[in-house]
């Protein structure tokens, strides 16, 4: 993909997404930035726990988020609070500090400048509350907002073409079509341009409903009636999937594993995505059928120019079908490379230790291989400088302090 | 090394609504001591289905058609539920695929693992006790038939000798093992403690070295710490002295305790340098002169005068003793088996006939099981599975004979009677909405092959023996048994207590890799992740200290760097126990590292068998191929060739090779008859008609002729 017609779908802006069991905060995703650009397929590894389905979830808005934003084409479709909260709150701790602090040198000016401190901190907490606001605002009317952009797009195209025709009849005709596609686009929601493949083929598939009902379920909910369009839509992805017309009348568990998980896979293409989310879809699948799975979206990918976040812990397939890959540890974002370069260059210590565990079907090498173990409290000395995610070499950025940016660099001579 | 487990031609199939499944069709397979085997194949290619078979715990609508699993002189397939009570999770353990359902839920997990510990030990001591008196027993006997009842006395006086000596040296070793695990976990924990203090992260030190203080005395050993009790006993005062004296916010008294740990840990280290007395030798010795200290002398000089002591006074008679029985019995055994190769010429003449009635053929079953059970050499420490079961199996084949003989023409005129009333009633044009169940008849040739086939099964193994009896090593054999015997009186007194167990299962929890172990051992299964759970079904699995461990796909719904940790781990047990394992998984990444030999399943028949550098480096059949180039490896950029379709119907396996329809290299008679096993080097075989000499030579596909060059050339080959 050229570099300067890199079209930025989704971004992620330091997401955040905490649990709270009892007193306990459990800090699932910890400040996770990236972009994911038009078409390619962006993979997310890890180990389990390690947050990679949460934050998957997260963008799909199936949890409310913490903190951070989340923007899809352009418009924000989640945002956390918790960092503007944070924000007044500190900002209130710091001010009464200093305000006592002029209190007890109790200069002859200490009062102009106590009125000052004052007006300081209503200002912080006026634009945090703003910020609020706004996110409030955004997570709950994101979807009205497309709709309603969506529905002046409809206007002026049919204001349009009803004033370049003349015949009545067409004319009558023209205003039901546009009556029905606006009744559509009311109902349509930008988050369902974002789509979801879950990892357990049987779990995820409802066991009453039959292949066409599971099928054309998204079609249904965003107001389509039209009962011959749906069965030409469903018969349209069934074949585009791999399946045939006559499966659409059966059930989930007339279908073997592969086939399951393909009947998951045109649920959501046949929303017509711009993104696909694929959280694990092969690791419950047999090695022969992972390998049909893997074929099929690659194809969706090529004939539909999809882009997909792909996430697995599958390395071998992880590399063989992304274009870049994030590796994820305890909530963060440790490495982010194009997936050539994080295989040939890992840098992150926790990077180096996943790459060194991959199986290979080899034995000679298996049986030399020396897995590196990964303590992340032995790794790193974090207690003066503190990490962040920086970019070491262009394209590759890692999860480091000063004093590791400066080691990294030097290793590959960058 | 001797087989410890085979299979020899199972089938078995399942009874269901539609018709009966051929789950496992004919499969034949065997691992010795230490080795493992991997089955590699779809879902439904019956590769699960064998494992439960070797555990009895097949699903109820399942039939065993025929075969054998041979395990420790038994026929696992034959004996009874109390037997297989026995083996099952004690000699053959198995981790499950799923690790919720085999997790108890509403039991701490520290005592779901201490539990088999607990009650294994106490049946073993019991049963290892009674194994140790019979082996002896029986070398006694032996022994007296060579040399004449005249030395009984002096032979049973020898034999008590070894039973006592044999016990104190185990007790004295046991309590050697404890202080030096204890002095080596005390090491790692203040290796630990220091490397965090050095970091001025934050540790709660004060319990760390009440932890250390009360560890401390346990180290104490008369063999392990002679000369270093004085010392031990200071630190452990200077321990509890800067335990009631640290401060926190003191860097001085920081860096006093790192002192003073960094002087124990090099103590520590200095004390488990020494080398290792050996116990067998100082048992006779303290035995024979109950009042030595024995500490009087650094361990290399004790080990040396102990030996030559122990030599002179009693081993030497004692080896060339007990190799004289081992030999006698041996012989007798050869002489048996001579007779029973007389008398099988004639059983095989009367079973080849077709022609026999009951009683006669169960008379001459019993003159020949007679005969076979004389061979069994109770001396010998391998068994030989073959002689133990023969009687029951022959048996049993006869029973199936006479039953089929009994039972063809009841259900011959039982589907006659029924498809006639169906024709009727379809004639009188009514609509029939139930289906003639087909007639269930046993081709009665097929049965007696099946009995011919024990009997020559015997005869050839007999030659066998009967030929190499010149070259078996006796000595080596003798040394064996006293291994043995060794082995069983260490579990006679390995006392198991509770305490002992909730250490010894966290020790096992650390090992799987399950952090903070002591938290989590008094935990519950719910509280656990996925990978979590799965690991501490290994770490019930290994508990029992099993001779055999089944893995049936462990760690599918693991991540990277913890299937691959619980590779390493089974590995490395494997190594240390010498278990054997047959690992199960449709991820032939997996097991390059870990397997042995390699059998690739495919619709209830192995495919193909061999060697793990076979099956990666020349793999012949097509469905290996499918299987190796339908995953991507780091180098892959190609498009996958995935595998079309999908597994047959085993209610109807197909009359020619299984994966013919999915197979792009199928030739005509792949669809039409069975391919037998071509072998491509003695320790590799594949069935598929592509190896027969007039078959068109066929390449394997690009990707895989790629990575092969590609690896060999990593390999340096």
């Amino acid at each position: 993909m050229a570099e300067q017609n890199r079209e930025v779908l989704l971004r992620v802006e330091n997401l955040c997404q905490y649990f709270k069991s009892g007193k306990y905060v459990n800090k699932a995703v910890n400040n996770v930035s990236f972009d994911i650009y038009k078409g390619e397929v962006f993979g997310l590894v890890g180990e389990s726990g390690c947050g990679k389905t949460t934050t998957g979830r997260s963008i799909i808005k199936i949890y409310d988020i913490t903190s951070g934003n989340v923007y899809f084409k352009g418009q924000r479709v989640a945002a956390g609070t918790l960092s503007y909260k944070e924000a007044i709150k500190s900002a209130r701790k710091r001010i009464a500090a200093e305000i006592k602090e002029l209190e007890a040198k109790n200069e002859p000016d200490c009062k102009e400048k106590v009125a000052e401190k004052k007006a300081e901190l209503a200002k912080i907490v006026a634009e945090n509350k703003a910020a609020i606001a706004s996110a409030h605002h955004d997570n709950k009317y994101s979807d009205r907002d497309y709709a309603r952009s969506l529905v002046a797009q409809l206007k002026k195209d049919y204001d349009a073409k009803i004033a370049a025709t003349k015949d009545p009849m067409k004319i009558a005709e023209l205003k039901k079509q546009y009556k029905n596609d606006v009744r559509i686009a009311k109902k349509t929601k930008l988050i369902t341009k974002i789509q979801m493949i879950f990892q357990d083929p049987i779990a995820s598939l409802n066991p009453r409903m039959t292949v066409k009902e599971i099928i054309s379920e998204g079609l249904v909910i965003n107001g389509i009636k039209d009962k011959k369009y749906l069965e030409e839509k469903v018969y349209e992805i069934l074949e585009l999937v791999g399946l045939v017309r006559e499966h659409a009348g059966r059930y989930p568990h007339e279908f073997s594993g592969g086939q399951r998980q393909r009947i998951g896979i045109a649920r959501s293409v046949i929303m017509r995505p711009d993104m696909i989310i694929a959280d694990e879809p092969i690791s419950a699948l047999d090695v022969s059928i992972q390998a049909q799975v893997i074929n099929l979206l690659n194809e969706l990918r090529e004939n539909l120019g999809l882009t997909i976040l792909f996430i697995a812990h599958d390395l071998s397939v992880v590399k063989y079908f992304s274009d870049r890959i994030g590796v994820m540890y305890f909530g963060n974002m440790v490495e982010l490379a194009d997936s050539n370069e994080l295989f040939a260059h890992p840098m992150h210590p926790y990077t180096r230790s996943l790459l060194s565990a991959i199986p290979q079907p080899d034995p000679h090498t298996e049986k030399q291989r020396q897995r590196i173990t990964y303590n992340a409290a032995l790794a790193h000395d974090y207690s003066v400088d503190k990490p962040s995610l920086r970019e070491v070499c262009p394209g590759h950025f890692v999860y480091c302090n000063d004093a590791e940016e400066k080691a990294y660099k030097e290793e590959f001579g960058v | 090394m001797g087989k410890i487990l085979e299979v020899n031609n199972l089938k078995i199939s399942f009874r269901t609504q539609g018709g009966t499944v051929k789950a496992v069709r004919d499969i034949s397979f065997d691992i010795e001591k230490g080795e493992t085997l991997a089955i590699v194949g779809e879902s439904g290619s019956g590769k699960s289905v064998t494992t439960k078979a070797i555990l009895g715990i097949l699903a109820g609508n399942s039939i065993v058609e025929g075969g054998e699993i041979l395990f420790d002189g038994k026929d696992l397939l034959k004996i009874d539920e109390e037997e297989m009570h026995k083996i099952r999770g004690d000699k053959i353990a198995m981790i499950f695929q799923d690790p919720l359902s085999s997790l108890n839920p509403i039991v701490k997990i520290g005592k779901q693992i201490t539990e088999a510990m607990l009650l294994k030990n106490k049946a073993s001591r019991r049963i290892s006790r009674k194994e140790f008196n019979a082996m002896l027993a029986c070398l006694k006997k032996n022994l007296i038939e060579v040399h004449g009842s005249a030395a009984s006395a002096e032979i049973s006086e020898k034999i008590k000798t070894f039973d006592k000596f044999n016990i104190v040296a185990i007790k004295y070793e046991t309590a050697y093992n404890d202080a030096h695990d204890k002095a080596q976990e005390l090491i790692a924990d203040i290796g630990e403690m220091l490397s965090y203090m050095e970091r001025h992260q934050k540790i709660n030190v004060k319990e760390k070295l009440g932890d250390i203080a009360k560890k401390l005395p346990r180290v104490t050993n008369k063999f392990l710490s002679a000369g270093y009790d004085d010392k031990l006993a200071a630190y452990a005062t200077t321990v509890a002295s800067l335990k009631s004296s640290y401060d926190e916010k003191s860097e001085e008294s920081a860096a006093k305790v790192m002192a003073a740990l960094a002087e124990l840990k090099a103590t520590l280290e200095e004390i488990l340098s020494a080398s290792r007395p050996d116990f067998f030798r100082i048992g006779y010795y303290s035995m024979m002169n109950p009042s030595a200290t024995l500490v009087d002398m650094s361990i290399d000089e004790l080990n040396e005068m102990t030996l030559k002591f122990l030599d002179e006074n009693f081993m030497k008679d004692f080896i060339s003793l007990e190799t004289s029985a081992i030999k006698h019995s041996a012989e007798r055994s050869i002489a048996a088996k001579k007779k029973v190769l007389e008398a099988i010429p004639e059983a095989r003449t009367y079973f080849g006939t077709k022609k026999f009635d009951k009683k006669g053929a169960k008379a001459q079953a019993k003159k020949l099981s007679a005969l076979v059970s004389n061979c069994i050499d109770k001396l010998d420490i391998v068994k030989d599975s073959a002689t133990y079961t023969f009687g029951s199996a022959l048996n049993n084949a006869i029973d199936k004979y006479f039953l089929a003989v009994k039972n063809n023409p009841k259900e011959e005129a039982r589907f006659k009677k029924q498809s006639a009333k169906r024709e009727k009633l379809v004639k009188r044009g009514k609509t029939v909405d139930w289906k003639v169940v087909p007639a269930v008849v046993y081709d009665l040739d097929d049965l007696t092959d099946n009995i011919l086939k024990i009997i020559n099964n015997i005869a050839t193994k007999y030659e066998n023996d009967v030929a190499n009896a010149e070259n078996v090593d006796f000595s080596a054999r003798a040394i064996a048994f006293i291994d043995s015997l060794k082995e069983k009186a260490s579990l006679v007194v390995y006392k198991l207590t509770k305490r002992m167990a909730k250490e010894k299962a966290i020790k096992l929890m650390d090992e799987v890799g399950i952090p903070d172990s002591r938290i989590r051992y008094n935990q519950y299964p719910f509280e656990f992740s996925g990978g979590m759970r799965q690991r501490i079904v290994i770490a019930i699995a290994l508990s029992a200290n099993p001779d055999i461990l089944i893995c049936d796909e462990p760690t599918t719904a693991l991540d990277v760097t913890i299937q691959a940790q619980i590779l390493e781990l089974i590995n490395n047990l494997k190594k240390e126990r010498n278990l054997s394992v047959i690992f199960i998984t449709h991820d032939l990444g997996v097991v390059a590292n870990i397997a042995d030999k390699i059998a690739v399943m495919y619709a209830g028949k192995i495919v193909e068998y061999g060697t793990a550098d076979d099956i990666f480096y020349d793999p012949r059949h097509p469905y290996t191929w499918a299987l190796l180039s339908s995953m991507p490896d780091l180098d892959t950029e190609e498009k996958l060739e995935a595998i079309p379709g999908t597994p047959p119907n085993m209610i109807y396996p197909p009359v020619g090779d299984a994966f013919a329809a999915r197979n792009k290299y199928a030739l005509k008679i792949d669809f039409e008859q069975q391919p037998p096993q071509f072998d491509v080097t003695p320790s590799h075989w594949a069935a598929t008609w592509l190896l027969h000499p007039e078959a068109p030579k066929v390449e394997p596909p690009q990707i895989i002729k790629e990575r092969i060059e590609r690896m060999k050339k990593r390999g340096g080959m």
